[in-house]
């Protein structure tokens, strides 16, 4: 089990941050034209989901899986977007994109005076922290190859 | 009894409040100066008057080191939500005391980044603890050091007179 990588962005679309652990195949473009194009297909994917379900949505996209990985996608009342993807063996990683939120992301961006909320994120504090929870977590560590 | 993160949010509105009002282009050094003092001063009424909400249950303090110990343990503990780490002193009238997680730089680094606006997070604790002391009738002065996020030395010396 693995987790790839992970993208943060704000509610305008700005990647305010972006992480790579087990990353084998780069995208080709810069890392600015990727937060792009992830972040309009999120938004598609959103609307998509939203006008197409059969019925009341509560919410919304959770997640898409290809035959080689998982996009887990976890979308805050105000609008902060937390994408994490992994291979698909994983169990369902909400609660880890919850915990990156709550635990780290309010921890030492929101507040950290020193850190703006709406351009991309330079703390130290904030990327190692990330970093340690995310090879804390159970389905970093057991990692099959 | 409020979220504990408003005071937070309001402390560090007021840091950047001072030191936009202080913003003075042409030199710098100067309202460095400038903000810190404000904020100090700030910190003084704050810990002048809230000294005296602390106490209201406590008989006088015997003597000076009874009172930095009141400072480090009750008064650290209700304002900051934990005690100071380490007390010490030359018995001459300077103290330090360490806080290993100062509350105020605890979320901003853990190593040197952001380290030259440390000072701006640490001058309202400073003339809070001057305002808590003058109130009990110690006059002194105190100055805080920071070399390592998030601790923080508060050093205070006392003037005799």
């Amino acid at each position: 089990m693995t987790i790839y990588n992970f993208y943060l962005f704000d509610k305008n679309g700005t990647l305010l941050y972006y992480a790579e652990w087990f990353r084998v195949k780069q995208s080709g473009m810069t890392r600015e034209e990727e937060g792009k194009l992830m972040y309009g297909m999120l938004f598609s994917l959103k609307t998509f989901v939203t006008r197409i379900s059969p019925m009341d949505v509560k919410e919304g996209f959770l997640y898409y899986k290809t035959s080689k990985y998982v996009l887990n996608y976890f979308e805050t009342p105000t609008g902060l977007k937390f994408v994490l993807n992994t291979d698909i063996v994983s169990p369902n990683n909400r609660d880890i994109l919850q915990q990156i939120y709550s635990q780290i992301y309010v921890e030492y961006v929101v507040k950290n005076p020193l850190c703006s909320m709406n351009e991309a994120i330079e703390s130290e504090l904030f990327k190692t922290k990330l970093d340690e929870f995310i090879k804390r977590t159970p389905i970093y560590s057991v990692r099959s190859v | 009894m409020a979220d504990e993160s408003l005071i937070e949010f309001l402390h560090a509105e007021i840091v950047k409040y001072v030191i936009d009002s202080n913003d003075d282009k042409v030199n710098t050094k100067c309202s460095l100066q400038k903000y810190i003092s404000t904020l100090e001063y700030l910190g003084y009424i704050t810990g002048f008057r809230i000294i005296e909400r602390l106490t209201r249950e406590w008989s006088p303090f015997k003597n000076e080191l009874e009172t930095m110990k009141f400072l480090c343990t009750d008064f650290w503990s209700s304002i900051y939500m934990k005690q100071i780490d380490n007390l010490r002193t030359n018995h001459k009238g300077v103290y330090v005391l360490q806080d290993n997680a100062f509350r105020y730089l605890v979320h901003l680094s853990s190593q040197k980044q952001y380290l030259e606006f440390a000072p701006r997070f640490v001058a309202f604790t400073c003339g809070l603890i001057r305002g808590a002391l003058s109130n009990l009738g110690i006059t002194c002065l105190v100055t805080a050091e920071v070399d390592q996020m998030p601790a923080c030395k508060f050093h205070i010396q006392v003037q005799r007179s």
